[in-house]
């Protein structure tokens, strides 16, 4: 089991990352527009309970009481210029400028929850994108690596994957060839070795009758 | 020549600005009178109506939901001495409200060292929303208890009126400091806001430095800030908000007019400040739709965007094209014929939007096509009075000012100084 475990996450690190973006993406996508949804069905929620008379009233009282300290008392006055996601409810055209200030606090601490939670979602996303990725980019490097050796005349190769990886029916069917292929090519290399050349002639003919190439008509 | 030229011109410029300082410079006609006087009579009903009839505590708002304020309260006692003297409610009604408010003021409603708590339950008269025991509020329901008193000599009224005042610890609010502090609460004791400069606060002063009890020093009077600033010609000791109400709420018991502090007069002060404001709002009726020479009235009261300290300059000068036509109405002692034009104008232009059976509501911005649905108590509190004031000879300044408090007042400050030399 632990020589079976990856030492490197980033085995074809170009497709991973790849792999992650395209799963990342759409997901942060999906995310950001549930998200917002929620966001703006749950707090136009809020905001049109806020509606309810006696809700309304005694907020509006609340208010009314910070208000008139604020008036009476000398105290820095927030800029109006200052940007909130409240401003993305119309609802607020209701509320006076200490309501809006009270929902505006009360966004601005949802919003910060909300962000590090969203941060550390995205953090695992891209995390399970690498792993599950990792499954994949694999077998397709053990793939690579079984070829170059094939290609560099090593007809021993073959594809080994993990538990777990994917492509296994597909490696076992290159294996298959690889083995048939290496087959051939050996009885040939054993006839190559005869006494007798005519022997050894009729042996390779009657081998490689048996494929075809781009020499067959 | 040019000396004496000088000279002449400068007593015609004080014969002008001394007769126009004078309640009855300016003479409304019968009809004018009687909007006036309809007026007073509608905003009486704001007091009758919003008050409860168990403890008497007033509503601070005609919004549903308002807890009593205490300063609403007091406007409240005025109102009803006011309306019975006129037979506007019936005397024994008005005496039976007064008794039941001054009752619970006595023995219900939440106070510390005798400073009533800013908001109280109208049930229960407990303090509510943290709020703090305000000396300004204190000062406002005692005067009007103390008026209240002056209408009811002899009677329990004038008892329980005088036990209030004299329960009051003035000394104590200065939490050893020279300036009288805005207020106190359990939670964090003493505000860090003290009254050290010009505003609505020489009627708390006045009660304070005049109590029987527990006055504070002389030099209470003397410590607080007079700042003084310019607006289009009209020199202003200002308050810092530059808010009218700031200028007329001492003005509506004291009567200021022949008082001197030192070379400064309040009422032509306050005359000057209410030109200020008007001229400031005109300054801005090209960019308001609010602002016009008969719709100006810059002060504290609720707006589009929630309740707002709007004034004029000089002071900070905050506003967003909201008019409070009782601002305007309230000077109309200062400046009776552009408070006169301004009420009629609010009246024939927007009665249907702005006045109701309490009078005028609170405020409006045209702008924004925005006018308030509520009335705020101390707002048609001071409307009353003033109202009051300037209809009948000053009566509620010549009740007032008879009071022992007062006179000890301005005797230990030395404001009736000047009046007296220069009627000698």
């Amino acid at each position: 089991m632990a020589e079976n475990r990856r030492r490197h996450f980033f085995i074809d690190k170009p497709l991973q990352l790849h792999y992650m973006i395209s799963v990342v993406a759409p997901l942060l996508i999906i995310n950001i527009v549930a998200i917002f949804g929620f966001y703006i069905g749950i707090w136009g929620k809020v905001l049109d309970a806020f509606s309810n008379e006696q809700i309304r009233n005694e907020m509006v009282t609340a208010s009314r009481m910070v208000e008139y300290d604020q008036a009476r008392y000398p105290t820095a006055s927030p800029s109006s210029s200052d940007f909130s996601s409240l401003s993305l409810f119309k609802q607020t055209e209701k509320l006076s400028q200490r309501q809006r200030e009270i929902f505006k606090n009360i966004l601005n601490d949802t919003n910060r929850s909300l962000l590090w939670k969203f941060g550390l979602l995205l953090l695992f996303t891209a995390w399970g994108t690498i792993f599950v990725s990792h499954k994949v980019a694999g077998p397709l490097f053990r793939f690579s690596k079984a070829l170059d050796a094939v290609g560099d005349g090593d007809y021993r190769a073959r594809v080994f994957l993990r538990k777990g990886d994917q492509g296994h029916p597909v490696a076992r069917e290159f294996n298959e060839t690889f083995e048939k292929t290496d087959a051939l090519l050996s009885d040939i290399k054993t006839a190559s070795k005869e006494s007798h050349p005519a022997r050894a002639v009729q042996i390779i003919q009657e081998k490689l009758s048996k494929i075809q190439t781009s020499a067959d008509a | 020549m040019l000396r004496r030229l000088t000279g002449l011109f400068s007593a015609i410029l004080f014969f002008i600005i001394s007769s126009v300082s004078t309640v009855k410079a300016f003479e409304p006609v019968p009809e004018d009178r009687e909007l006036l006087s309809k007026i007073e009579r509608d905003t009486l009903q704001y007091f009758v109506r919003l008050s409860d009839k168990d403890t008497g505590l007033t509503r601070d708002s005609s919004r549903p939901g308002s807890p009593s304020s205490i300063a609403t309260t007091g406007f409240a006692l005025a109102a009803y001495a006011i309306g019975g003297s006129h037979g506007w409610i019936p005397k024994s009604y008005a005496y039976g409200r007064l008794l039941t408010t001054l009752r619970t003021l006595k023995t219900k409603a939440a106070h510390k060292e005798g400073f009533f708590y800013h908001f109280l339950d109208q049930r229960t008269g407990k303090r509510i929303w943290t709020s703090e025991a305000s000396s300004i509020d204190t000062a406002l329901v005692v005067a009007g208890a103390l008026l209240a008193a002056q209408y009811y000599p002899g009677t329990e009224v004038e008892k329980l009126a005088h036990e209030i005042y004299a329960r009051v610890n003035w000394k104590w609010m200065m939490n050893g400091s020279n300036f009288l502090c805005m207020g106190w609460t359990p939670e964090s004791h003493f505000l860090p806001y003290y009254w050290d400069s010009y505003s609505e606060h020489m009627l708390l002063q006045a009660l304070a430095i005049g109590s029987p009890t527990f006055p504070v020093p002389k030099q209470a009077w003397e410590a607080w800030l007079r700042p003084q600033g310019e607006y289009n010609g009209h020199r202003v000791v200002y308050s810092s908000p530059g808010s009218l109400f700031t200028y007329q709420f001492s003005h509506a018991y004291i009567d200021f007019r022949q008082l001197d502090d030192g070379g400064i007069n309040y009422f032509e002060n306050s005359r000057e400040a209410t030109l200020a404001n008007r001229d400031y709002s005109l300054s801005f009726s090209g960019k308001f739709k609010s602002y016009a020479g008969d719709s100006w009235g810059l002060s504290a009261s609720v707006g589009p965007g929630g309740y707002k300290a709007y004034g004029a300059k000089p002071g900070g000068g905050l506003h967003d094209g909201t008019i409070a036509p009782y601002a305007a109405l309230s000077s109309i002692v200062f400046t009776p014929e552009e408070s006169l034009r301004a009420a009629r104008f609010f009246y024939e232009n927007y009665q249907k939007e702005l006045y109701g059976n309490f009078g005028f509501k609170d405020a409006f911005n045209r702008d924004k096509n925005w006018w308030a649905a509520e009335y705020l108590g101390i707002d048609q509190g001071i409307t009353l009075l003033m109202l009051e004031n300037y209809l009948h000879e000053g009566v509620v300044w010549e009740k007032f000012m008879r009071l022992a408090a007062v006179q000890k007042w301005i005797e230990l400050t030395g404001l009736g100084k000047r009046s007296i030399q220069t009627k000698n």
